[in-house]
């Protein structure tokens, strides 16, 4: 963690699922104990929620086959406002993002729907051979 | 953390799965296997003690709703007990809530199975 302007600064870079996961959750813990939120604080669980369902995504789906590219994470929060920034090197994902809610007893594809209820703002860019994922939510 | 399962088996014959750790993306293979080993004389009764579990992400979610549908194709029942409040915030967001009856505590879903 860096202090600059910001009230709260983190920045990771990393490639293994189980490393990479740990890493997200653990920066919304640090940011849980900056903010003095309790482990209940519903705003900040549901931004979590979100950053695991995207987080996901980017460490299974975001490499290429056959290649270890590593995934550039950023959490920052600042004026009431919790933003992470996700880069992959996957394959161009526009025709997922509007993907609805699937039936109750489906087992997938409900990872992007989740994440678009449960923020405020999510984006998405497709830079070059970059994904850029940008997830806001105010708390 | 990565997940654990531990299982056993009530007096009554209720299977009680209990994992411990994220049921992610990463944990949700465990719970599908713990699931798989289940043998049961008869229709599975089943309660996923959810205490130890800190984070549901859809994954996991669906390693839950894989567990409800093959414990239902054997007539049996399955329970979710003790979701802390980031699994309730999942289960409600995605309705699933109205699937899967949840219990405050593991007492709760085991009384009357």
């Amino acid at each position: 963690m860096s202090t600059t302007n910001a009230a709260f600064e983190f920045h990771a870079i990393f490639g293994d699922l189980d490393d990479g996961l740990a890493v997200l959750h653990s920066s919304v813990d640090r940011l849980r104990v900056v903010l003095g939120r309790d482990r209940d604080d519903v705003a900040l669980l549901r931004f979590e929620t979100a950053l695991g369902e995207i987080g996901s995504n980017v460490l299974t789906h975001g490499r290429p086959a056959g290649t270890q590219a590593p995934v550039d994470y950023r959490l920052r929060f600042d004026h009431d406002v919790v933003e992470a920034s996700l880069t992959d090197f996957g394959a161009p994902v526009h025709e997922h993002l509007g993907r609805d809610m699937p039936e109750q007893e489906s087992e997938s594809g409900r990872g992007l729907a989740m994440a678009r209820s449960l923020l405020d703002e999510l984006g998405y860019e497709r830079d070059g051979d970059v994904n850029r994922w940008r997830l806001v939510k105010r708390l | 953390m990565a997940l654990e399962v531990q299982t056993r088996q009530t007096d009554g014959g209720v299977t009680i799965v209990a994992p411990t750790g994220r049921l992610d993306v990463a944990g949700a293979p465990a719970l599908k296997e713990a699931i798989n080993g289940l043998t049961e004389n008869g229709p599975p009764h089943v309660v996923i003690d959810m205490e130890g579990v800190s984070f549901v992400d859809s994954t996991g979610l669906g390693s839950v709703i894989a567990a409800l549908k093959q414990i239902r194709n054997r007539q049996g029942e399955l329970r979710l007990a003790a979701p802390n409040q980031q699994a309730r915030v999942v289960l409600e967001l995605t309705t699933l809530d109205r699937v899967f009856p949840y219990y405050a505590t593991l007492e709760d879903a085991l009384a009357g199975f």
